[in-house]
């Protein structure tokens, strides 16, 4: 399986993820041996296994939507970085 | 039946049961103040040598303790486990102590709330000691992914205790608490069970809420006890086990209300499958030599034993870590720096804010999997990879029940190898993953499983056995467990 420098840059870019040149060369060698033992899955045949998950008679499951107070809102908050009454204070997106 | 280990010989701290110590404390034998202070100061004076927690709670311990002392004077019934102490992972949120799942990401991170596994501890009079360490967000098989502190194997603190549930694993084992909580999401619980000595159970998926569990690979992902003997196990289970409204996954059918009731019944008859696939060229001799002493001793008490074949079983490590990374990255996609947790002090805008925090937060293999969760859900690799990946748990679900259909239980070792060396491993990823190849099948399938102790190892090492069930037999395996544990009687 090869696997390329610029295969990790843009898998790093969509899960908004940084590296270090070093790490990416780290990584793409990584990435070569999983995904390569990960290939063992083509060798077996899954072709007449139907993917529904729901085939089996399974249901999802529905509650009924109802007003409940989910929290004590000081409590809620008391994890955000900065807040500015009760908004959580966030870098502008629009200039 | 819960006798027997009061004081280990060679060991300078003395043992109790959860069922000694919820009966001692009803009974009015001892305050649940002098039980709760008495393991404070153990593990006081032990923790540093071990490393498995990364939050003592003492005062809140101390006045949960002092509260339920003053409720049983003036009369009432305390819960069923009255006065024990438990450690909990720290990927399980506990209102206002610091719940870090071992990342910097959630260093600083106090849940607004309790999981309802920790609710319904409280509720049956349990006194929550403190949060244990943990390969960060529940990735790994060493412990020793976490940001924080390396945990050691109280058997041996050369070695590591296994993962992700290391810290409780080696809090059990070393008597700093006489149960804990882990959780499992590929052998997270049975793995560092059977690398300490201890038993650990893994709940069929839906039994144990996982409402307030941090989550890591939500259709795997479940909570379990982890104790010195079946016993306490089967105790554990019953406080925790349940029905949530919380929890979408949770099983809505009837529970099974008295597993440890059962533990001490005849396992004459009772159908075992020993599983082809797990004795392979992988495995440790001293291992499988210890495993098969263990069907002989099981067939010696009647049970009729088989060797079996399930094809499917020896390939699952592929599926499961495509399904648990592409999960994972899904799950950890929240950790942004806006609401909550690590956030970097300088950012330009809000990208930066958020590859920053990302990427400063987490660690190294929490990113290798969010990497190869993303890699394996993104377009043009979806059907190759994820898709695979779910027919094939498809194909072994189904293997699995038809092996049900003709057997209650099937056995197999817990790991492939001994605990090994701190830092052995860490070199190379999936070297590590490798250590997951016999309990990764369980959680594919939804399964329940425990690893008990099976033997020791010439080095002195403990070895786990594994028993699966089929979905919802948890007393079954609970049985074997206990008849195997009362025939070995194990100097662990």
């Amino acid at each position: 399986m090869k696997i390329s420098k610029d295969d990790v840059v843009y898998i790093a870019k969509l899960a908004k993820l940084r590296f270090s040149d070093e790490e990416i060369e780290k990584l793409t060698g990584e990435f070569e041996s999983i995904l390569g033992y990960f290939q063992s899955i083509d060798r077996m045949d899954l072709e007449t296994v139907d993917p529904d998950e729901f085939a089996d008679g399974r249901e999802t499951v529905f509650r009924t939507d109802e007003n409940v107070i989910s929290g004590d809102r000081e409590k809620l908050f008391r994890n955000a970085a900065s807040m500015r009454g009760t908004f959580i204070q966030v870098p502008r997106i629009l200039e | 039946m819960s006798g027997g280990f009061t004081r280990i010989p060679g060991k300078d701290c003395g043992f109790m049961s959860v069922c000694e110590i919820s009966a001692g404390v009803a009974g009015g034998k001892y305050s649940a103040s002098e039980i709760t202070e008495m393991y404070i100061e153990k593990i006081k004076s032990m923790d540093d040598g071990i490393g498995a927690f990364l939050t003592v709670c003492e005062e809140s311990a101390v006045a949960q303790a002092k509260a339920l002392d003053e409720k049983i004077r003036s009369g009432k019934k305390p819960g069923r486990l009255a006065g024990v102490p438990v450690a909990v992972k720290d990927n399980i949120c506990t209102d206002g102590i610091r719940t870090t799942c071992a990342s910097r990401m959630l260093e600083n991170f106090i849940p607004p709330y309790n999981a309802t596994v920790v609710e319904k501890l409280l509720s049956e009079d349990a006194v929550i000691v403190g949060k244990t360490n943990m390969d960060e967000f529940a990735m790994g098989s060493s412990t020793e992914n976490s940001a924080f502190r390396i945990t050691k194997n109280p058997r041996d603190t050369t070695r590591v205790p296994g993962g992700s549930s290391g810290g409780s694993a080696a809090a059990v084992a070393a008597g700093m608490v006489p149960a804990a909580l882990g959780s499992d999401t590929g052998g997270s619980i049975r793995q560092p069970a059977a690398f300490c000595g201890i038993v650990g159970l893994k709940p069929t998926y839906g039994l144990v809420s996982r409402y307030g569990l941090i989550a890591f690979g939500s259709s795997l992902d479940q909570i379990g006890p982890m104790t010195k003997t079946v016993e306490d196990c089967a105790r554990m289970l019953e406080a925790i086990q349940g029905r949530d409204d919380r929890d979408s996954t949770s099983y809505m059918g009837e529970y099974q209300q008295d597993y440890a009731g059962r533990l001490g019944r005849d396992i004459r008859g009772m159908r075992i499958a020993v599983l082809k696939e797990f004795f392979t060229d992988g495995l440790d001799s001293e291992i499988a030599s210890s495993v098969n002493e263990s069907v002989r001793r099981l067939e010696g008490l009647g049970a009729a034993v088989d060797e079996i074949s399930i094809p499917a079983a020896g390939d699952g490590l592929a599926a499961y870590y495509i399904i648990s990374s592409a999960e994972a990255s899904s799950n950890l996609a929240r950790y942004d720096g806006i609401r909550y947790g690590y956030r970097p002090k300088e950012f330009a805008d809000v990208d930066e804010l958020m590859e920053k925090s990302r990427s400063e937060g987490f660690g190294a293999e929490v990113k290798r999997r969010i990497m190869l969760g993303t890699y394996a859900l993104s377009s043009g690799y979806y059907d190759a990879y994820y898709k695979r990946a779910q027919k094939y748990r498809k194909l072994l679900r189904s293997q699995m029940a038809g092996v049900f259909e003709k057997y209650d239980l099937i056995l197999g070792p817990a790991s492939p190898v001994l605990p090994f060396k701190i830092g052995e491993r860490m070199g190379d990823p999936l070297q590590m993953y490798l250590a997951d190849v016999y309990t990764i099948i369980v959680n594919l399938a939804g399964l329940p499983a425990i690893s008990v102790p099976c033997g020791i190892s010439r080095d002195g090492l403990p070895i786990g056995l594994q028993l699966i069930g089929p979905h919802f037999g948890e007393a079954v395996i609970l049985q074997a467990a206990y008849a195997l544990e009362q025939e070995l009687k194990l100097e662990l």
